[in-house]
């Protein structure tokens, strides 16, 4: 568990805080976004965990204890980041990038390099390919591949990414967010991940910490909370115009409770329950009818408007 | 009359029409001097330029890597050496041997050597370090390897190719400037060169020279390949 108490920050030279008496838990095997527009204090919140930087005020504890009961390199070690920049060793191949903290750590060779080529394969890039390249053979979204892949290398309990998949095209990066997200559920490493990408947040956040200019925590909660009931103005209008379109993605239509389809499906458009709710409910507006036939394990069941409207209850703005 | 290089036979007029214009290349005479003569000249004067850009490396690496972390020291040291850099050589070693303890000889020689490698050193050190990537060592602090790790495993790496940069200027500076060491018995190619003047004997001087220039062009070939070498990473590569 990462504990947030009371940190704030302000930069020498500067008289205003860039984070501001920050308080928040971040539970185990979970992962916590910070997101917030560009300047808001992120990467430097994030950064405290690690002690990268020190706070101005409060304290961050990790299991309880304070992150500043053991060394900065030590601590570091422990805690995989991937930094916003990328920042991979130019003159290092893409092996031996990814193997920095298991060297460190005095490893054997063969179980790093068993572990590189796991990781590569992981973060979608052909082990023959790439081992043995340099990063400037790399484009920038394999570059944050790679960097994603260097700061799982030693398998630490905690994960700081910043923007790891900035850099990548929005399919690949709909895909390597996916393939994430399958991962954590094995993993279940505790993370904390930053974007100033709202959807990304909503995608990949069991918690979500909004933050506004100046560093402040506007909202602390599970993106489902914070797009049914933003508790301010500025939530309401950074999670955007479409929150409620939003609370529908967060949603399967395998998980909604559907009557069974007994005959009246005949002629509308079939659906996977494997959809987003959103995604469904495009599809029916596409198909040009209120319904449609979901299927599934659940058999053959009937998607209405109603039922999706129902969803949408209490969401209301 | 100049002496000549080899005994003019009296009471010849063409001998005495060659003391007058001695043939500018005397290629026996470079036959029969090369082991006595020119290979030891040669040798001196690899030794005079390698020893000397090696203690001025010694110098300039902890003084460059030092002064681009205390910033505040580079405006003076990039002065003091400035200075040195632009005494003139002559003057330098007609200085360096009125120093007690230092006198005529090689030693001389590569003191002054040293201090005009100095700055263009320093500088490339300086500037090596400038041209690693923030980022990179940011992330390298952020998988925790230590100040000292960070510098032996990233910033030196990155830096070598624009050290080796400075070192190659350096080595031909010095294999220029150490011709004139002779002047003061440091020994060298420039040995050649003024006994060719004194004695009016063109081929010593001619030998003097291209070899110096030679062994200059040389060392620059070899160090822009170590530079090369350096920088795998620069390399571009088609998979
Ligand atoms: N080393 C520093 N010294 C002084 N000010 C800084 C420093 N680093 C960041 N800042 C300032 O602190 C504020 C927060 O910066 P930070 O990098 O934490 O923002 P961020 O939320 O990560 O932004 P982005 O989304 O653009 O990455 C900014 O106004 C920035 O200018
Ligand atoms: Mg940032």
């Amino acid at each position: 568990m990462i504990e947030f108490r009371g940190v704030s920050k302000t930069y020498p030279g500067s008289a205003r805080p860039v984070v501001k008496d920050l308080s928040f838990e971040v539970l185990d095997g979970e992962i916590c976004v910070l997101v917030g527009p560009s300047g808001c204090g992120k990467t430097t919140s994030m950064r405290m965990i690690n002690r990268l930087i020190e706070p101005s005020s409060g304290e961050i504890l990790i299991d309880g204890e304070p992150n500043t009961a053991m060394s900065g390199t030590k601590l570091r070690r422990k805690i995989g980041y991937a930094i916003q920049q990328i920042g991979l060793f130019p003159h290092r191949s893409i092996a031996d990038n990814i193997a920095t903290v298991p060297q460190l750590l005095d490893w054997d060779k063969a179980r790093i390099k068993g572990r590189v080529d796991e990781l590569l394969e992981l973060v979608g890039l052909d082990p023959g390919v790439y081992r043995d390249r340099y990063p400037a053979e790399l484009s920038g979204g394999q570059q944050q591949r790679v960097g994603v892949a260097r700061a799982l290398a030693a398998d630490p309990p905690i994960m700081l990414m910043d923007e790891p998949f900035g850099a990548v095209d929005p399919i690949n990066r709909s895909r390597l967010q996916d393939e994430f997200l399958r991962i954590q559920e094995e993993i279940r490493k505790t993370i904390v991940f930053v974007t100033h990408d709202i959807d990304e947040a909503i995608k990949m956040g069991d918690r979500i910490a909004i933050l506004k200019e100046g560093g402040v925590l506007a909202q602390y909660d599970t993106p489902e909370e914070i797009l049914t009931n933003p508790t301010s103005d500025f939530v309401t209008s950074f999670v955007g115009a479409d929150r409620i379109l939003k609370r529908l993605s967060l949603t399967r239509v395998s998980e909604m409770e559907l009557e069974p389809a007994n005959g009246s499906g005949e002629g509308l458009p079939t659906l996977s329950d494997r959809l987003t709710v959103r995604d469904a409910l495009s599809a029916l507006m596409g198909a040009g009818v209120g319904r449609g036939v979901v299927e599934g394990e659940g058999g053959r069941r009937l998607l209405t408007m109603e039922a999706i409207e129902g969803l949408t209850r209490g969401a209301r703005a | 009359m100049p002496s000549p290089g080899e005994p003019a036979k009296a009471g010849d007029t063409l001998g005495l029409l060659q003391d007058l214009q001695p043939k500018l290349l005397d290629w026996g005479w470079i036959g029969e001097n090369f082991g006595d003569e020119i290979l030891p000249a040669l040798i001196g004067h690899v030794y005079l330029s390698f020893v000397s850009v090696g203690i001025a490396l010694v110098i300039s690496l902890p003084t460059g890597v030092l002064v681009s972390r205390y910033r505040k020291a580079y405006p003076p040291v990039t002065f003091f050496t400035g200075i040195l850099f632009s005494i003139p050589s002559l003057a330098l070693f007609a200085f360096l041997v009125t120093v007690p303890g230092i006198g005529i000889g090689p030693t001389a020689v590569i003191i002054a050597l040293v201090a005009y490698s100095l700055l263009v050193l320093i500088r490339n050190v300086v500037a090596g370090m400038d041209s690693v990537p923030e980022e990179t060592k940011d992330a390298a602090r952020g998988m925790g390897l230590t100040a000292r790790q960070i510098l032996f495993g990233v910033e030196l790496p990155l830096a070598l190719p624009v050290i080796v940069a400075g070192v190659r200027i350096a080595t031909v500076t010095i294999i220029g400037i150490a011709t004139i060491g002779a002047y003061i018995r440091g020994g060298g190619l420039g040995e050649l060169i003024f006994l060719g003047i004194s004695r009016n004997f063109p081929t010593r001087v001619i030998v003097g020279a291209v070899l110096a220039t030679l062994l200059a062009v040389i060392a620059d070939l070899l160090l822009l390949a170590l530079e090369r070498y350096l920088r795998p990473w620069a390399r571009t590569r088609r998979a």
